[in-house]
């Protein structure tokens, strides 16, 4: 079960190494920018 | 006992709305403007003879303001003369096509045809999946409170269908407007709506990817000016006894133990009430009006984390001749492409481009009384998004540079000699709305809007941090237009409702 879990983790994380190679650079922008707003959200959930 | 039940700071369509609800509702309501006319972005002014709106030029989805005028006991054309506006657009593109588009969905169909047969499927798909989720959805996301995950669930048990559009409120707005169309020009005439959520296509939620369809739903001037929208629901209220008083500017709120209970005006005085709405940007109530001392450290924390949105600097020209125009809005638009590189390596660099959308608002084509007989009105957004504050420079020195670039760009598209037909001409620099309406960086649409600042994301409607206050406008759920900050102040009334009625 452990192993498995290494597994997917090690499965997940290549995955998104490969699309993050493979998206375009419009979509990494986006992703670069969502990725900076993530870390506010439940600062702004509340106010 | 408090002067008022309710305060409003700030006369835009969000104050007016929540006032003139609370009015109707039995509350006694004042609504403090610190400018000299109501409507903020939403408004008009005269010079030289000619009557300029302020910034908005259109109104669209007019849902809200008729529930609005239901709500109030009476009907929209009571109050406000809507006049349509067809074609929606002309364009003028890249390649130097021209051509318009119709409010009419099947002679819309014909012009894809012709432009762009490939993306007559996409054309089809595009209208049936827009049009059910408009339908459908429109009124829930509009008019619903959604500040919080069990609002926004529960929005969704009552409208099921919404499940649906869970993708569309992840999706870009290009990523959107690509699942039904290849042509370039039909890509182009449906990314640069974006701008009118403030973010450029590759930022933009997906939701706003069907603005272009909503368009078709018929977009509408006030007879009068923008301002006719405000006016009317600035009479709606007052027939209810809600106070507007013009020129007064309020420096501060009244809290104690975390409460609400008034304000305090520039010239020291101080008018009590037991809830406060506040009708200014969301950063500029928490952070200048209220005061970090005031808030706890997640909120002041939460506030600052949001950026403002764009300027579009804005040029008033009034003209002794008819341009050659065909609609009330011309767009001289650019590849989504360019429309993101824009963003990306000028307005984010604070760079001005020298080439990128403009848009030439014809308003005396819908309404020629805005002008002395025989003459004409543009406003103009010229090579937008610029930024608030161009490396080097500031736009106070700028104004005259800008001008004559405007100019340029008018004479290459709207009317070769217009240098000879320009009676009056005059910029809103960023600067300028800064100073008129009191939005950080000249921002227009409240703050920048992405998925990561919708719903339960932007500022509550009903303050967490501060009992007794309210906030409404395009600083709240669903951000800057007519349609949105209307239907925003309906919501903000809902909470002063189950609150305090």
């Amino acid at each position: 079960m452990k192993n498995l879990k290494k597994v997917v983790a090690v499965l997940v994380l290549a995955g998104a190494i490969a699309g993050w190679f493979q998206a375009s650079e419009s979509t990494r922008r986006y992703l670069k920018h969502i990725g900076k707003q993530v870390p506010y959200l439940p600062y702004r959930y509340f106010i | 006992m408090a002067d008022y039940d309710v305060i409003i700071i700030g006369a835009g369509l969000g104050g007016l709305t929540t006032g003139a609800l609370a009015a109707k509702e039995g509350f006694k309501t004042l609504v403090l403007e610190q400018s000299d006319i109501i409507g903020g972005c939403c408004s008009t002014f005269e010079a030289g003879g000619y009557k300029f709106d302020v910034g908005a030029s259109i109104v669209e989805v007019i849902q809200p303001l008729e529930r609005l005028f239901e709500m109030l006991g009476g009907k929209m054309s009571d109050y406000v003369e809507l006049i349509p506006c067809d074609p929606i657009y002309s364009f003028i593109t890249d390649d130097g096509q021209r051509f318009s588009i119709p409010t009419d969905i099947d002679e819309t169909t014909e012009l894809v045809k012709r432009i762009a047969p490939e993306d007559v499927e996409g054309w089809h798909r595009f209208c049936e999946k827009g049009l059910s989720m408009i339908e459908e959805s429109m009124d829930a996301i509009m008019l619903s409170p959604m500040s919080t995950f069990g609002e926004a669930m529960k929005v969704v048990a009552r409208n099921p269908k919404m499940v649906k559009m869970a993708p569309t409120f992840v999706r870009t707005h290009q990523g959107v407007i690509r699942s039904f169309y290849k042509n370039p020009v039909m890509l182009q005439s449906a990314a640069f709506q974006s701008y009118f959520a403030g973010a450029p296509p590759e930022l933009g939620s997906g939701v706003f990817g069907y603005i272009a369809l909503s368009e078709h739903l018929g977009i509408y001037y006030p007879k009068g000016g923008m301002i006719g929208i405000p006016n009317g629901i600035a009479r709606a209220g007052e027939n209810f006894g809600m106070e507007i008083k013009t020129e007064q500017k309020v420096e501060k709120l009244l809290i104690e133990n975390g409460t609400a209970f008034g304000v305090r005006l520039e010239d020291g005085s101080a008018i009590t009430s037991k809830l406060v709405v506040s009708n200014l940007n969301a950063q500029v109530t928490y952070l200048k009006l209220v005061g970090p001392a005031n808030l706890p450290n997640w909120a002041v924390k939460g506030i600052t984390s949001y950026e403002n949105s764009m300027p579009c600097p804005m040029i008033y020209v009034g003209l002794d001749k008819k341009p050659e125009l065909e609609a009330h809005h011309t767009i001289v638009t650019s590849s989504i492409e360019a429309m993101n590189d824009v963003w990306n390596n000028y307005y984010k660099k604070g760079i001005i481009p020298q080439t990128a959308m403009s848009l030439v608002c014809w308003p005396t084509e819908a309404d020629p009384s805005l002008a002395p007989e025989g003459k004409h009105i543009l406003n103009f957004l010229c090579n937008a998004p610029a930024p608030y504050a161009p490396i080097g420079d500031n736009w106070d020195r700028l104004k005259g540079w800008y001008k004559e670039a405007a100019i340029k760009e008018l004479e290459t598209h709207v009317l070769p000699d217009v240098r000879d037909h320009i009676e009056y001409i005059e910029v809103s620099t960023p600067l300028d709305f800064e100073r008129r309406l009191l939005h950080p960086e000249g921002g227009i649409y409240g703050l920048f809007s992405d998925m990561t600042t919708l719903a339960m994301f932007r500022p509550r409607a009903r303050s967490k941090a501060v009992k007794n206050l309210y906030l409404t406008g395009s600083s709240t759920h669903l951000g800057g237009g007519v349609p949105t900050t209307v239907a925003s102040g309906i919501v903000t009334s809902k909470f002063i409702s189950k609150d305090h009625g």
